[in-house]
């Protein structure tokens, strides 16, 4: 029985396909590419930081 | 974040997320560019150098930014016509715009990380192909006179080349190579400030990551050059009373979508047949008027309307249009404002989804 094929061996293929598979991952939804192309486009010039003015110095500066 | 079709309903979702939106897009380019920009940090001074210093009577400023109301209220000539004695400070986009009008800036604040800007400033080797690839600067609705490009670049190049010395600028550290060697080589009188990125009390905030690399101070530059300039007006000069003109925020009723700043970006993102869901109209009471805004300039008014709070100075809206408008903004003419008049606000907006592109 040495020379007897593997169940294992059979189910994991024993041929080269002409053509390469690949399989796309689904776990992007149009939601996300949609949100992707936003981040790429829009925005504004320069940051806005809420409830605050000019730092002029950092407290912790020595 | 979902591609909507009503009217407004895409750019009423985007707001919430425009500062994470912008950090996105430009937050690498400025800290490359403040990196690169330490090697010449020398040439200039710091902004705290600007800190409270009077210019003219040092009783107030006008801010003078790009906005399409520029062509149709003229406030370069106003401030010339009525003798204003106060400072005048400009984004760097109206720079043409004052020296063509025969009015130069005290102070002129630029902003923007990309490179592109640099035509603000003069291009000496601007070429036949850039003006061809690039529409950016003859497209949308501003001054008229820079959309014949080669003309105004040349006048730009002569009026620098005169009086760009005389003229101070607060230069952002994370502005591009190519608006820092055109800023030296005009001479101008250059001072450093870093935009705030984040919260610099943060954990791992680029704010504080800016200023430990080059110790310049930290200013909230409210998302666009034009609310940095008011900043400067108001918390770096000090002044009393400040006026605001070209600060649109919006376009005009009737105005084709391909003449507002962010159109291809915009048609790129949700084509053609659903522009309308990024754009929302605005009726402005004080001058009975209708405009439309886009994401990104009805993100700049609600930072403002914010910022506006915690001003130490008394501010005037005198654009004569747009959508900036709310507590804490009184509306004015600019003739009233350098005679010391102005009305206090009393009326609150309405607010409607979409654009019109129908004739006003």
């Amino acid at each position: 029985m040495s020379n007897a094929l593997k169940g294992s061996d059979v189910l994991k293929g024993n041929f080269t396909p002409k053509k390469s598979v690949t399989t796309e991952l689904q776990d992007e939804t149009d939601e996300d590419r949609f949100e992707k192309e936003a981040l790429k486009r829009l925005g504004g010039s320069v940051c806005f930081v809420s409830k605050k003015k000019v730092m002029w110095e950092r407290k912790d500066a020595p | 974040m979902n591609k909507p079709n009503e009217p407004g309903e895409l750019g009423l979702s985007l707001l919430p997320r425009m500062n994470e939106l912008t950090l996105a897009r430009f937050g690498e380019l400025a800290m490359t560019n403040a990196r690169r920009n330490l090697a010449v940090a020398c040439r200039g001074k710091s902004l705290t150098d600007l800190r409270g210093l009077q210019i003219g009577d040092g009783k107030s400023a006008v801010v003078v930014a790009a906005g399409p109301s520029v062509k149709r209220h003229d406030p370069a000539r106003v401030i010339q016509d009525f003798g204003y004695t106060g400072a005048v400070v400009a984004t760097e986009s109206a720079m043409h715009y004052c020296l063509r009008g025969g009015l130069v800036p005290d102070l002129v604040v630029s902003v923007d990380p990309q490179p592109a800007i640099a035509r603000w400033f003069g291009d000496p080797s601007l070429s036949d192909e850039e003006i061809q690839n690039n529409d950016y600067f003859r497209r949308q609705d501003l001054d008229d006179a820079f959309a014949d490009e080669r003309r105004a670049n040349d006048a730009l190049l002569r009026a620098l080349k005169a009086h760009g010395p005389q003229i101070r600028i607060a230069l952002s550290t994370t502005a591009s190579a190519q608006v820092v060697q055109r800023v030296l080589d005009l001479g101008m009188d250059l001072y450093w400030w870093n935009p705030m990125l984040d919260d610099p009390e943060g954990e791992g905030s680029l704010t504080a990551e800016l200023y430990a690399l080059n110790g310049f101070p930290c200013v909230n530059a409210g998302g666009n050059v034009g609310s940095a300039s008011w900043m400067m007006a108001d918390a770096v000069l000090g002044v009393p009373q400040v006026a605001i003109t070209g600060m649109d925020f919006g376009y005009y009723d009737g105005t084709p979508l391909e003449r507002t700043q962010y159109y291809y970006a915009a048609r790129d993102l949700v084509g053609e047949e659903h522009l309308e869901s990024l754009f929302m109209r605005i009726h402005n009471p004080h001058e009975d008027a209708w405009f439309f805004t886009d994401p990104a300039y009805r993100w700049y008014r609600e930072a403002f309307l914010e910022m506006v709070q915690d001003a130490q100075a008394t501010t005037h809206n005198c654009t004569g249009g747009g959508i900036l408008f709310g507590e804490g903004i009184r509306w004015s003419t600019l003739q009233d404002f350098i005679r010391g008049i102005s009305r206090p606000l009393t009326r609150e907006p309405e607010v409607q989804r979409g654009a019109s592109t129908a004739s006003p």
